[in-house]
């Protein structure tokens, strides 16, 4: 890290200017240009870290990078200016986007438009999945758990909540980690 | 049924009615799958309803495993056949609102938050919209907090470990069934589907951006060959 740490005003304008940038995409490349690159707020190891912990614990993992930034610098209120600086305009915007939906989402022609993007939303959906199925390939008691938890909550309609609360332990208690043999044997 | 109802201070008589009005039309009341389910919001002052979005968030704020994308069919289920916010199809655009805007897609509560309170106006919507997306990041905040200033002695951790090992086989059961439940949502045609199969393979094997994907598809709405 260095030597001075940034103030509040200036995680939230460099998370502002993250926000910024990364309109139509690339958010988690825009961030590490900007906080590594640009302000040298972190190195390259600590950037890494960070996204190690974000996709680890609870809540979108752009977001919690944001709050691993701030609270890097500056502890719960320098995470709360990180928040604010990268939600701050784009939720704005989708916020009058909402406005507009609502306001005249029963026009025939906007109905129509609607239903072709949310085809391609829905194919977006669908992959989500695929794109972390191949690291669990080889672990049979994955695939195991992966498809109990599927076939409980698609055929026998268990919530999200008693799912995690019930599977959740059961599987960290296979994977505890023991010594050598971690995880392959019971 | 009549449990919720009251606990959320419904007066017996809109109970009554919303029984009998459902016993006449033959649907049942608020169970899952099937595009004519009657909902039947329950009745509540501008600011119990408020209470409501913010109450419900909150809860889900810590089970938004694998970057929040887990919630996705708990947040239809909820704003659809639970408390009637939005129809499967409003559900729907809004999600591919969420992902077409810039920013986190994760957003898309505060568009959840924004269609709960539209009929008590666009101020008090917007209100709840704002309130909503704060209510689902608070807790995560507050443990991801907690998480960085603590990773040291967290890192080398056994709950860590296994934690992250035991949750992603979990993770990834969830985020093939929220895929199926939003193919579901968005029930359109035939020529729909094979544009969001068509989708998701691009999805895995390009790296074209998705706003393309989009466009184009709503090219096809536009011109009446993708419909619902």
């Amino acid at each position: 890290m260095i030597e001075q740490p940034p103030s509040h005003r200036d995680i939230f304008v460099g998370m502002l200017q993250v926000a910024l940038s990364a309109f139509g995409g690339g958010l988690s490349a825009w961030s590490q240009r900007i906080v590594v690159e640009q302000r040298g707020w972190l190195s390259n190891e600590e950037f890494l870290t960070g996204l190690t912990v974000a996709r680890l614990f609870p809540g979108p993992n752009q977001i919690n990078m944001a709050v691993y930034i701030g609270a890097a610098f500056r502890g719960l209120s320098g995470a709360l200016a990180a928040l604010a600086g990268m939600l701050l305009v784009p939720f704005t915007l989708l916020m009058l986007l909402g406005v507009a939906y609502f306001s005249f989402h029963t026009l025939p022609a906007v109905d129509r438009v609607l239903a072709g993007v949310v085809a391609a939303a829905a194919g977006m959906a669908l992959s989500m999945g695929f794109k972390i199925l191949d690291q669990y390939w080889k672990d049979p008691v994955a695939l195991l758990l992966a498809a109990a938890t599927f076939v409980a909550m698609e055929f026998f309609h268990v919530r999200l909540v008693p799912v995690v609360l019930i599977a959740g332990p059961l599987a960290m208690a296979w994977y505890w980690p023991r010594g050598q043999h971690k995880g392959s044997q019971p | 049924m009549s449990l919720p109802l009251l606990l959320t201070g419904a007066t017996p008589s809109t109970w009554l009615m919303a029984s009998l009005s459902a016993a006449a039309s033959g649907t049942a009341i608020a169970t899952s799958g099937g595009a004519s389910v009657h909902c039947t919001p329950t009745s509540l002052t501008d600011l119990g309803h408020l209470l409501q979005v913010l109450g419900t968030f909150l809860g889900l704020s810590l089970f938004s495993l694998g970057g929040g994308n887990t919630l996705l069919s708990e947040y239809q289920h909820i704003s659809v056949h639970e408390f009637c916010w939005l129809t499967s199809s409003q559900f729907a655009d809004l999600y591919a609102l969420a992902e077409a805007a810039p920013g986190p897609s994760s957003m898309l509560v505060g568009l959840l938050g924004l269609g709960a309170a539209w009929p008590e106006g666009p101020w008090w919507a917007l209100l709840s919209g704002y309130g909503a997306e704060l209510a689902i990041l608070l807790p995560s905040t507050l443990v991801m907090v907690v998480a960085c200033l603590s990773w040291n002695k967290l890192q080398h951790s056994p709950w860590r470990i296994a934690f992250e090992r035991g949750l992603g086989p979990i993770t990834l059961g969830i985020l093939f069934e929220v895929g199926i439940k939003i193919l579901h949502t968005a029930d359109t045609n035939a020529a729909g589907v094979v544009v969001s199969v068509v989708v998701c393979v691009l999805m895995l094997r390009t790296r074209i951006s998705p706003l393309w994907f989009m466009a184009f598809a709503g090219v096809l709405g536009g011109l009446g060959v993708i419909n619902r």
